[in-house]
């Protein structure tokens, strides 16, 4: 224990005061920023310009197609004028605050008639206009606005069937928050197990490592690195996830997202970080990177140059990008026959199990179950990686043959 | 005492070390020698207990080598590295620590060994900044610092020049002056030859002869004369006693060799009788000579 602590504390302050590892930090969260805000950026740009809209027709028509296209702010109506210029060009649109389209609006045989001239074609389309429906309605049968609009509005109750959450926009919030806690999870296994390889292939090819498994046992050796690399990987993570959680507030509370994003609640809550979610994505991280880490590691004990590298991870990085696209497919079905069983398989469960608890009801006892296989899995790939660490840090030359690995584990 | 007994390791189907057994008193300042490939490093990693015997044993004090014993062990192995962006104290106090030193002994330790190697002023430097001599300084450092009671050094003068390889050596009498074990190996025949107390000379796997200097010269066949001048009739008195074709070492200087059991006092009085002897040296074999002669006889095999 006093050796792991040594190896632990001198690894941490290492890759803590490695120039890459603030470099990555800041990268991360700014990319986070990023991801975040330039939605919102470029969202209220086109927003701004595409909805603005300059309406003309007969001062009566148009009074009530701005009451009406203004009523669910999808709309702003810019100016109004009795008729549109004979040609309506960009100068003109530019000329009313970059509107996004001109619209002469007229009532022909009971129906409403609509000329648009759109800035960008790829912006207007019919559904756009369905504010205007009970105008056309009104139009064409005479009715009241009041019975058009009670006769549009239909009553309507939603009842979840998987109880675990209470509506639809909660649902999907927890499916896009599943998919970031996955994919931040995928990143933070790849760059931290990578991190554990590189230390491990340096030490290999700067020949320390005859000195170190001369001293030490390789099983702490290999403990202090692959502890202290989570704990850094753990510290980015968490940066990380801090950014989105003061950024995310933010951008829910926008009058750009404010209506596709969570129209009724703001502040932390409005992203629904459930602290047993929090509590799961932890356990699946260390558990999942310890298992990654521990393979990396001993991969990486086998090249005798950082150019063979690529060689030996190629084929551990596979299960982890499988287990990302099965997690993936677990978003849209959780509960499928092949989510579920790789939910219990280690390498596989960290993404798969957290991505059916983070979306869907998952009986209490299956995390349980895929955490206590996972710490299982971790148990023995410390001790193969041990054993292939040790007689892998000796080895120069040739790449060991499966025979010489299979025969290290053994002895 | 180091008990080296019966040891055997294979590497695949490749022996790397046959059957090699000695024993090194404590104090004792021991050079283990051979040819690349012959199985040193092997032997070495096997006293340190990085590697299990196939067969045979090693042991310290009559206890086989565990993690408890390999703690009180330094190691210099041939191949050695740093790590490049550690600075130079902080990677000796790390090693110190991983021998079993606590935190201030480590660093008042490092401190002592930094000053002693001339390294003061590199201390708060990256290691990968520092020449390669003053590495190899640090990493001497790093094996030393705890003082171990036996050090193992795999070829430790490969590489330094003389300046470096003076003070490696003048470093490796004081530790055995102080009591230190010693094991080292080298292909540096006259610095080992200085340094060393006992020998063991490994060939493919297998000893081919060990002991003191003084053992193994009384155990070499034969003994080199100089004798001056060349002239025939004291020629005729060399080769009546059996002395094989001279080989000439000066102008009128030859070296001959003869069986060491010969009456080497009767000869002298033959060859001053034959003519006007000027030079009679007998000269003891080099430890290079020693060496030579194992592996030729390895070869003949």
């Amino acid at each position: 224990m006093r050796d792991f602590g040594i190896v632990f504390r001198a690894e941490l302050v290492r890759k803590i005061r490695s120039r890459l590892f603030w470099l990555a930090t800041a990268a991360g969260m700014i990319a986070i920023a990023f991801l975040i805000e330039a939605p919102l950026f470029f969202s209220s740009i086109v927003q701004s310009s595409a909805s603005d809209v300059i309406l003309a027709g007969p001062p009566a028509l148009v009074a009530r197609a701005k009451t009406l296209m203004e009523r669910h702010k999808d709309y702003r109506v810019v100016a109004t004028y009795a008729t549109l210029p004979h040609r309506v060009t960009p100068a003109f649109l530019a000329a009313h605050g970059k509107a996004g389209a001109a619209i002469a609006i007229a009532e022909r045989g009971g129906r409403l008639r609509l000329d648009v001239y759109p800035r960008d074609l790829s912006a207007f389309d019919g559904a756009q206009f369905r504010d205007l429906v009970p105008l056309n309605i009104e139009l064409g049968t005479g009715l009241s606005a009041t019975r058009i609009d009670r006769a549009l509005a239909i009553e309507r109750t939603i009842h979840p069937i998987d109880a675990k959450f209470a509506d639809t926009q909660t649902a999907a919030l927890a499916h896009g928050l599943a998919f970031g806690m996955v994919f931040v999870l995928y990143l933070a296994i790849i760059i931290a197990s990578q991190s554990v390889m590189s230390a491990v292939a340096e030490e290999k090819t700067s020949r320390i490592a005859e000195i170190l498994v001369a001293t030490i046992s390789p099983t702490n050796l290999l403990a202090g690195k692959v502890f202290a690399s989570a704990v850094v990987a753990l510290v980015q993570v968490g940066s990380w996830l801090a950014t989105a959680a003061v950024l995310v507030p933010f951008a829910a509370s926008s009058p750009v997202l404010a209506s596709s994003i969570a129209p009724k609640a703001h502040g932390p809550a409005a992203i629904g970080l459930d602290p047993l979610l929090a509590l799961y994505f932890a356990a699946f991280f260390i558990l999942g990177y310890l298992q990654y880490a521990t393979t990396y590691a001993a991969a990486a004990s086998l090249v005798s140059r950082t150019e063979d590298l690529g060689i030996v991870t190629t084929p551990v990085i596979f299960p982890v990008v499988g287990a990302f696209f099965v997690a993936q497919y677990g978003l849209v079905e959780p509960n499928a026959p092949i989510v579920v069983a790789c939910s219990f398989v280690p390498f596989l469960s960290p993404f798969v199990m957290f991505t059916r608890v983070a979306i869907s009801s998952v009986p209490a006892w299956q995390p349980i179950v895929a955490l206590v296989l996972d710490a299982l899995a971790v148990v023995v790939c410390f001790w193969a990686a041990g054993r292939i660490y040790r007689v892998g840090m000796l080895l120069y030359g040739r790449l060991p043959s499966p025979r010489q690995i299979l025969a290290a584990l053994r002895s | 005492m180091l008990v080296v007994d019966r040891l055997a390791r294979a590497f695949g189907n490749v022996a790397a070390v046959r059957d090699v057994s000695f024993a090194v008193p404590r104090g004792t300042t021991f050079g283990l020698l051979g040819p690349n490939g012959a199985g040193k490093t092997t032997t070495m990693r096997a006293i340190l207990g990085i590697y299990a015997p196939d067969a045979g044993s090693v042991t310290w004090d009559g206890a086989p080598i565990d993690l408890a014993v390999r703690r009180r062990f330094g190691y210099l192995p041939e191949e050695r590295g740093l790590y490049g962006k550690m600075k130079v104290k902080e990677h000796v106090v790390y090693f110190a620590r991983l021998h079993g030193l606590g935190p201030r002994d480590a660093s008042t330790r490092a401190d002592a060994w930094i000053e002693r190697l001339g390294l003061d002023a590199y201390a708060g430097r990256a290691c990968g900044e520092l020449s390669k001599g003053n590495q190899q300084k640090v990493q001497l450092a790093c094996a030393v610092l705890h003082a171990p009671e036996l050090l193992v050094l795999d070829e430790p003068f490969s590489g330094l020049d003389p300046v470096n390889a003076a003070t490696m050596l003048a470093c490796l009498r004081d530790l055995a002056a102080a009591g230190t074990t010693l094991v080292l190996s080298s292909h540096q025949m006259f610095q080992i030859e200085d340094a060393c107390r006992a020998f063991c000379i490994v060939v493919a796997g297998e000893v081919r002869a060990h002991g003191t200097l003084a053992e193994l010269r009384a155990a070499f066949p034969t003994r080199t004369l100089r004798v001056a001048p060349d002239v025939p009739a004291i020629r005729a008195v060399f080769a009546a006693a059996g002395a094989r074709e001279p080989e000439r070492t000066g102008d009128a200087e030859l070296a001959y060799e003869l069986d060491a059991r010969t009456d080497f006092t009767s000869l002298l009085h033959a060859a001053a009788a034959a003519g006007p002897l000027e030079t009679f040296e007998r000269r003891e074999p080099s430890l290079q000579a020693i060496y030579l002669r194992a592996l030729g006889e390895a070869a003949a095999r």
